[in-house]
């Protein structure tokens, strides 16, 4: 009767706590989103899973304290991965990769091999609509400031609107890890809603005029051209500001891979298996960190909130920049493509494709959009190489 | 957390203004080098001794975009006529059926035994 009795108080059932209860539920929304409504599927099902394994009580899977521990100098087991790997579960291990900055620079480096800059190439200009983009980082970065946030916090709250999920884990990790898990969930919710959130806004910053803009085609970009922009932005990018690197490092050799066309097999295995292993891996220890303790708090919904915030003033920086480009520039440029510099590739540009086609059906802006698109990773890995570089 | 009173601003204000610029600078260099770039491989896939037309005549000079519009225009109408009839399901299919049929004459279907003309 005594066994009966021990067995059933071993029961997840018994242990569980109201708090444990409401995540298990947010987890299986999140997963009603991923599966049946297709938000960002292939990181939201991983992400919502990690939720879910971390909030069966009993399971022991991760352990937040020991994390906790990791980052206390007064602890034994202050930056101790040994103590992780003697006493850690299954996401504990698994999270050494985030915790090491090596997840998302594996991604990146997929992403690399997944991404044509030609358009980027053909039309240097982008930079500039990618850098305005960045201007929702900063602003925001302000924002949570006044809210009660740390400056490490708020530096991550902040990327949130560079639209780049590897990016905002990365420089969250460093930065700020007990708030990993909402940030990570921020970032990849709004990179899902980039169709909900940005059109409003790009119709209401421009005319019927100016979104009907017709831009010329791009002019054709050598192999050469291609070979030597991944060496030469990895090259500048690093010598400038050093912790860049690993980001635009590994974007940029992914890209090298593509391009170079003698690693057929490299590039392959960047864009599917080593992606695919890692989004796993990542999806699952990002969600492992959405503990009830960590994630039922104020903190969280102000996270959210900043994060929308975050998204419509980069969308609005590139846009506006855009306007501003055509006062002074003979050969006008359509400012809907200036909402792409918001990374979230290629999301952004389809966006701006569809809406300039709702003016004009003839219109084809998504390569003009592409620059801009592309040129928003190179200014999210920046920005986060300079908020690391100046409150790290 | 920390209260508004706490948070060094000028520090907060130092960064978000510095940080924006540097990311702006930054890419702003990266537009040099990529159109430096650009200059220096257009340059040198010219370069080794092929002579470039050197004066085209005037009306040869108009006509040229002019004829490069009116190929992208009847490249663009073919691509949309294709999407049309694959979309539509309208393309024309191969039947698959061979209508040539070679009568066999035997003696079971002579036309000497038979009631009916047989097919010519």
């Amino acid at each position: 009767m005594g066994d009966i009795l021990e067995f059933f108080e071993q029961m997840g059932f018994m242990n569980m706590t109201i708090q444990q209860g409401i995540m298990l539920l947010l987890s299986f929304f999140l997963l009603f989103l991923a599966i049946k409504k297709q938000y960002e599927p292939l990181l939201l099902l991983p992400i919502a899973f990690g939720m879910l394994l971390t909030n069966l009580p009993g399971a022991g899977m991760y352990h937040s304290e020991l994390w906790t521990a990791f980052l206390d100098a007064n602890s034994p087991a202050y930056h101790s991965y040994g103590t992780i790997m003697r006493e850690g579960g299954l996401l504990d291990i698994l999270y050494i990769g985030v915790k090491a900055g090596v997840y998302p620079c594996l991604i990146f480096m997929g992403v690399g091999a997944m991404t044509d800059f030609g358009p980027l190439i053909a039309n240097p200009k982008s930079l500039l609509l990618g850098a305005a983009a960045q201007l929702g980082i900063f602003l925001t970065f302000l924002a949570a400031n006044s809210m009660g946030f740390t400056e490490a916090q708020a530096g991550s709250i902040g990327i949130i609107g560079g639209a780049d999920g590897p990016t905002s884990i990365f420089l969250t990790s460093k930065l700020a890890p007990e708030l990993l898990g909402p940030i990570a969930i921020a970032a990849y919710s709004y990179m899902a809603l980039v169709p909900v959130i940005q059109p409003p806004i790009m119709r209401a910053l421009t005319t019927k005029k100016e979104r009907a803009i017709k831009m010329s085609q791009l002019r054709p970009v050598s192999k050469t051209e291609k070979i030597i922009f991944p060496i030469a932005i990895t090259t500048i990018v690093a010598l400038i500001l050093p912790d860049a690197a690993p980001l635009i490092g590994c974007l940029m050799l992914g890209n090298l891979a593509k391009e170079c066309g003698v690693v057929d097999r490299l590039s392959k295995t960047m864009q599917n298996e080593l992606m695919n292993i890692v989004v796993i891996f990542l999806g699952l220890t990002v969600g492992a960190t959405a503990t009830a303790s960590s994630f039922l708090d104020w903190s969280t919904i102000k996270i959210m909130v900043m994060g929308v915030v975050a998204f419509g003033c980069g969308t609005a920086g590139g846009i506006l920049l855009a306007k501003l480009m055509n006062l002074f520039s003979k050969e006008k440029i359509n400012p809907l493509i200036g909402s792409a510099g918001v990374s979230a590739v290629p999301m952004a540009a389809r966006v701006s494709q569809q809406v300039g086609q709702e003016e004009n059906p003839s219109n084809f802006l998504l390569m003009h959009a592409m620059g801009p698109n592309v040129a928003g990773v190179i200014g999210s890995a920046v920005a986060a190489g300079i908020l690391l570089t100046m409150l790290g | 957390m920390m209260t508004p009173l706490l948070i060094n601003w000028s520090h907060v204000w130092m960064v978000t203004g510095l940080g924006f610029c540097m990311v702006i600078l930054l890419l702003v260099v990266l537009i040099f080098i990529l159109k430096l770039l650009g200059a220096v491989v257009s340059n040198a896939v010219k370069a080794p001794g092929v002579a470039q037309p050197k004066a085209i005549s005037a009306p040869a000079a108009q006509a040229a975009p002019a004829a490069a519009q009116a190929s992208a225009d009847n490249d663009l109408a073919a691509i949309a006529m294709a999407l049309h009839l694959y979309f539509n399901g309208v393309h024309d299919v191969e039947p698959t059926e061979i209508h040539i049929k070679r009568v066999e004459r035997s003696g079971w279907n002579s036309k000497l035994y038979g009631m009916n003309n047989l097919h010519r």
